[in-house]
């Protein structure tokens, strides 16, 4: 092999000539939003108003502001409840359950599990507007499944959306978000020979401490970081509790997402959208920072 | 003119006002950057350089004409006036984009465009948005225009004065607003209440639709619009005018705009009881557009006290008239002390011609075009309303029919809304804080307190005082 | 970013096996009465959750007096889906997503392949930041960018232009396709490519004529899965386009149910009937992709 230890530009130039294309347009339009959320955020542009046509440099205003709203105070809970029952409580530990329970009946020969694996995928295939639409009809007060299910066993309907919207939402996109964690366990569970329960079934040990012994070992390294996967990507939920919601009953269920666009396209306050959205940015990129470090160190 | 000195003048001064720099304008078209009045330091000249006096060339291009309608009523005579543009002036096409979405959904979409490359010439908007379009220099001010059309003198000062902003004209009316408290008369009688039904005062709703949630439970006794998804009606139709039968101001003396109140108080715990005691439904702050569904049940009996617009009768008429007169009464709202005494007004959706447009003289021949005597008169004898225009009431369709002169003679008691650029954001903050007592979380004097909080969020701590 | 681009690639990752369908099989001894019955209606559970949602939407897509809850269709027809194309112009949204959603997977298979390829080859001291730098980006929310974007694209005049939606979309997706993509070239030795330099063959011609073919498979999964996430884009949709002529189906699904209003008014059967056809590429390209996907891997894994 020839190694060149020449200048390592010059080596590589036709692979960064090869990178320009994806590079340019991940510039324009990951790098550039960044920065135009920052910029937009020191004004007070809007979209209607003195401030559409004037928008004038307002420094930190739209900051201490932000901090300052009782409202976003509740929007930050609203997030973190969210991604709580959701991502760690419910797509976590339901994803979970789903692979141990198909991996089993997988080793155990059940015909049916491809069939289950295949409804818990196209929950999560599905354009997430679709769930939206999906699960509207289902919370319905008046005709929905779950209401009319509920009347048919003689219970009375659940005012879904009115009374329980944090739970509705978090229903929802439990539903739609369970299979990606499933697929990571079931991922890892499958690299366990069958052998290996096998022996420790000849050996006397009953299922739990063939789960203890020789399946959580397997899962334990993934488990830190799937979870903080599934975290980042509930985060940033939008179209799914704005079709369910719009933010819920007074701002019951608005999290950070919702809140940033309200402020910008109902409020039409676009520089205090913005200051919303660097906000989001910015604990983003403290969750993928945190990603990053725990999946070098694993590596 | 700015604020503060606007708020204090009455609309009649201000009217005078407005005439008089719109003869001083007339008279010298090209002089219009130099006499409008001076803006408080804030606002872009909007319309300087923009609009040219009326020219004797020929006219042509292209009009796009953009505006929503969900009742079905305007798309008929929009095209006949487009049609009658087009006969008259053979170089001019006339494209309709009609949309048949809410205003909330319209309004941003409208915005969006007309900050891009794809500006429509004509819109149709409410026209209390006229001093936040005016600001962002969106419209185009129609007063050299109408120095030039006869027509506008049928349109009486207080029309003319309601489409005014900053000294200029920016919009034309059709039909004005006005709301009244429907109700059920056969929900109501079920309930055993009489046929003539009169609250003896404000809180005589909340009794009426206490006695129908007993006495009916198949029925919705009362809609009180609140939140974000009633739109303009929360404000308008809802917080506004209990706001003023509790005594209420919206803005006080100085144009700062009143939070919590003695009269905001009240106006809570009567929200706190019209949805704490289950009298008007959840649905209303949970659904995406409650008012469609509200409108239709009151049309079809499913709802038993709705105060709304006075157009919303002409789409029960239109499907089964002779029920509907049989059976929806219609009233002034009450004051805390007394029986029905006023109405909400306003000018309406209106005209507008865009000020980026780059065919305004052929757009200005459209506005004339579907705001004929003739087209103002029938639509609004379908779509009722007051006409804007005095000669339209002149139409046989009009003068025969009694509910429609009932809403004219009701403009008499009218009290108007602000036409105050920021009166939109105040909307808004109307909403979040009616959704907060309407679902339940906070005392009504707590909610009073925290609506203080709402406005200073919309418009700035400065212009913002509680009482 | 997406919904589906960076699950399913993280997916992959994890396992090969993760993608494939449960199709090992081994012989086990049987299971019992109890437990036979213990699973499967564990099983009747759990699909009864996934599945009911779409059940209503088959039987609300093809019944004229479609309700909110299941029922079998009561007047069943397929005026539903007539009435998409006939009232609702549904035929020209349809061609504007195809259109939308194949010029994206176009352009993003072309830019993935020489990302993916280049960063695999690159000799950098530093090249781990670049796949890290990439890796961030990727965990960006959209629905963070939505209101910048939408100043960006505005200043750009990349509204209401496909121009705009497609470079858009196809740079959202870009971040966890060039990594999947990057995996793939990392699995074709580089000896095959530098025999070809050696041959004589320029860099370009050994990538065309010998990298590309063994990556196919890779390139077909970032094509399926570039095509999908174009065809489910609806934030950046909802920003980008207002004008009517150019809806695509995301926007137009959009729409429809924003401008329902109140629980009496949803026309269920036509909306469903939208999610229907909405549906079909999608279960289309994914089920037919996953084999692709198991061949792929397993042709993958055969050059070692």
């Amino acid at each position: 092999m020839t190694a060149s230890r020449r200048a390592p530009f010059r080596r590589n130039r036709l692979y960064l000539a090869g990178l320009s294309p994806a590079a340019f347009l991940l510039a324009l339009f990951f790098v550039g939003p960044a920065i135009w959320a920052l910029l937009s955020s020191f004004t007070n542009r809007a979209l209607v108003g003195i401030d559409a046509a004037n928008p004038r440099f307002v420094g930190l205003d739209n900051y201490v502001r932000l901090f300052g709203d009782p409202d976003f105070a509740k929007v930050i809970l609203n997030s973190v409840v969210f991604v709580i029952g959701s991502a760690i409580i419910g797509q976590f530990v339901l994803g979970l359950g789903l692979a141990l329970l198909l991996d089993y009946a997988e080793r155990r020969g059940f015909l049916a599990t491809s069939l289950v694996y295949a409804a818990v995928l196209l929950a999560w295939v599905n354009p997430t507007i679709i769930a939206g639409f999906l699960w509207v009809a289902m919370f319905d007060f008046y005709n929905g499944s779950l209401n009319v299910g509920l009347g048919h066993v003689g219970l009375g309907p659940i005012d879904w959306f009115g009374s329980g919207p944090m739970l509705a939402v978090i229903i929802a996109n439990i539903w739609r978000g369970t299979a990606f964690t499933m697929l990571i366990f079931l991922g890892a569970l499958r690299t366990i020979p069958s052998d290996i329960y096998e022996a420790a079934r000849v050996d006397g040990a009953n299922a739990f401490r063939r789960f203890w012994d020789h399946t959580l070992p397997m899962l334990r390294p993934i488990a830190a970081l799937t979870l903080l996967s599934v975290t980042m990507a509930t985060f940033g939920t939008f179209i799914l509790i704005q079709a369910l919601t719009n933010g819920g009953p007074a701002l019951q269920t608005e999290v950070i997402a919702l809140y940033a666009y309200h402020q910008a396209f109902q409020a039409h306050a676009v520089g205090y959208g913005s200051t919303i959205a660097v906000v989001m940015l910015a604990l983003n990129l403290g969750f993928a920072i945190v990603f990053l470090r725990w999946s070098r160190a694993r590596a | 003119m700015d604020e503060v000195t606007r708020q204090i003048m009455s609309r009649r001064r201000f009217l005078q006002v407005a005439i008089a720099s719109g003869v001083v304008v007339a008279c010298n078209p090209t002089s219009i950057g130099s006499t409008s009045p001076s803006q408080g330091g804030t606002a872009p000249s909007s319309g300087a350089g923009g609009s040219t006096p009326p020219s004797g060339g020929a006219i042509s291009g292209t009009v796009n004409v953009t505006y929503p309608d969900e009742a079905g009523f305007k798309p008929k005579y929009v095209e006949q006036a487009a049609a009658a543009v087009k006969s008259q002036y053979s170089g001019v096409d006339v494209k309709i984009d009609l949309q048949k979405i809410g205003d909330d959904d319209f309004y941003t979409k409208l915005l969006l465009r007309l900050d891009s490359g794809d500006v429509p010439d004509v819109i149709h908007v409410g026209g209390s948005l006229i001093g936040e379009l005016s600001d962002a220099g969106y419209i185009e001010p129609l007063d050299d225009y109408l120095a030039g059309w006869e027509d506008w003198k049928q349109y009486p000062k207080a029309v003319q004065d309601g489409v005014s902003y900053n000294g200029k004209t920016w919009a034309i009316p059709y039909g004005l607003d006005m709301r009244w408290l429907y109700y059920r008369k056969d929900d109501l009688q079920k309930a055993g209440l009489p046929a003539d039904w009169q609250p003896a005062n404000v809180q005589g709703i909340l009794d009426a639709a206490a006695a129908v949630k007993s006495k009916d439970a198949g029925v919705l006794p009362y809609a009180l619009y609140a939140g974000p998804a009633g739109s303009s009606g929360t404000a308008d139709h809802a917080f506004v005018p209990l706001l003023w039968a509790y005594g209420g101001e919206l803005q006080d003396a100085s144009g700062k705009w009143i939070g919590d109140s003695p009269a905001t108080k009240k106006v809570m715990a009567y929200y706190a009881k019209a949805y704490g005691d289950g009298l008007s439904p959840k649905e209303i702050i949970t659904a995406t557009k409650p008012w469609t569904a509200m409108r239709e049940k009151l049309g079809n009996g499913g709802l038993a006290l709705l105060f709304e617009g006075g157009w919303v009768y002409g789409g029960w008429a239109a499907a089964d008239k002779a029920a509907t007169e049989q059976n929806v009464g219609y009233l002034l709202h009450p004051t805390e002390s007394g029986g029905p005494s006023f109405t909400v007004g306003g000018p309406g959706t209106c005209w507008y011609i865009t000020a980026k447009s780059k065919n305004k003289q052929a757009a200005w021949e459209f506005v004339k075009a579907v705001n004929t005597a003739e087209i103002v008169g029938k639509l609004n004898a379908e779509d009722p309303h007051p006409v804007a225009r005095t000669d339209a009431a002149d139409v046989t369709e009009f003068k025969s029919n009694k509910y429609l002169v009932d809403s004219t003679k009701a403009l008499e008691s009218a009290r108007f809304t602000i036409p105050s650029p920021d009166y939109p954001k105040v909307i808004q903050a109307i909403q979040t804080a009616t959704a907060r007592i309407a679902a339940g979380e906070l005392s009504a004097d707590d909610a009073a307190k925290r609506y203080t909080d709402d406005l200073k969020q919309a418009v700035g701590a400065d212009k913002v005082t509680s009482l | 970013m997406t919904s589906i681009a960076p699950n399913a690639g993280v997916a992959a990752s994890a396992g090969s096996a993760a993608a494939a369908a449960p199709s090992i099989r081994r012989p086990k001894k049987r299971a019992g009465p109890v437990e036979w019955i213990a699973v499967h209606l564990v099983f009747l559970v759990v699909c009864a959750f996934f599945l009911v949602p779409f059940l209503w939407l088959l039987s609300a897509a093809f019944d004229e007096k479609a309700t909110a809850y299941i029922q079998w269709p009561v007047v069943p027809t397929i005026m539903n889906f007539v009435r998409l194309f006939t009232e609702h112009d549904f035929g020209r949204v349809l061609a504007n997503s195809l259109f939308v959603a194949i010029a994206t997977m176009i352009l993003v298979v072309i830019a993935v392949a020489l990302a993916g390829y280049s960063l695999s080859r690159l000799d950098l001291r530093r090249k781990d930041w670049i796949t890290y730098a990439v890796l961030l980006l990727q965990t960006m929310p959209i629905s963070a960018t939505m209101v910048p974007i939408y100043g960006l694209a505005r200043q750009l005049g990349l509204r209401n232009s496909y121009l705009g939606l497609i470079l858009i979309h196809a740079a959202i997706e870009l971040p966890f396709l060039i990594w999947l993509m990057k995996g793939f070239f990392d699995s074709i030795p580089r000896h095959l490519e530098e025999a070809a330099w050696l041959d004589g063959r320029s860099r370009f011609r050994a990538l065309v004529e010998i990298v590309l073919p063994l990556a196919r498979p890779g390139i077909g999964i970032a094509a399926g899965l570039a095509f999908l996430a174009a065809w489910a884009e609806v934030l950046m949709v909802v920003i980008l386009i207002d004008q009517q002529d150019l809806k695509t189906v995301p926007l137009a699904f959009y729409e429809a149910m924003r401008t329902q209003g109140g629980y009496t008014e949803v026309q269920y059967g036509v909306i469903a009937a939208m999610g229907v056809l909405y549906l079909l590429p999608v279960m289309v390209v994914f089920f037919g992709a996953r084999r692709l996907m198991v061949r792929g891997l397993m042709n993958s894994t055969r050059g070692l």
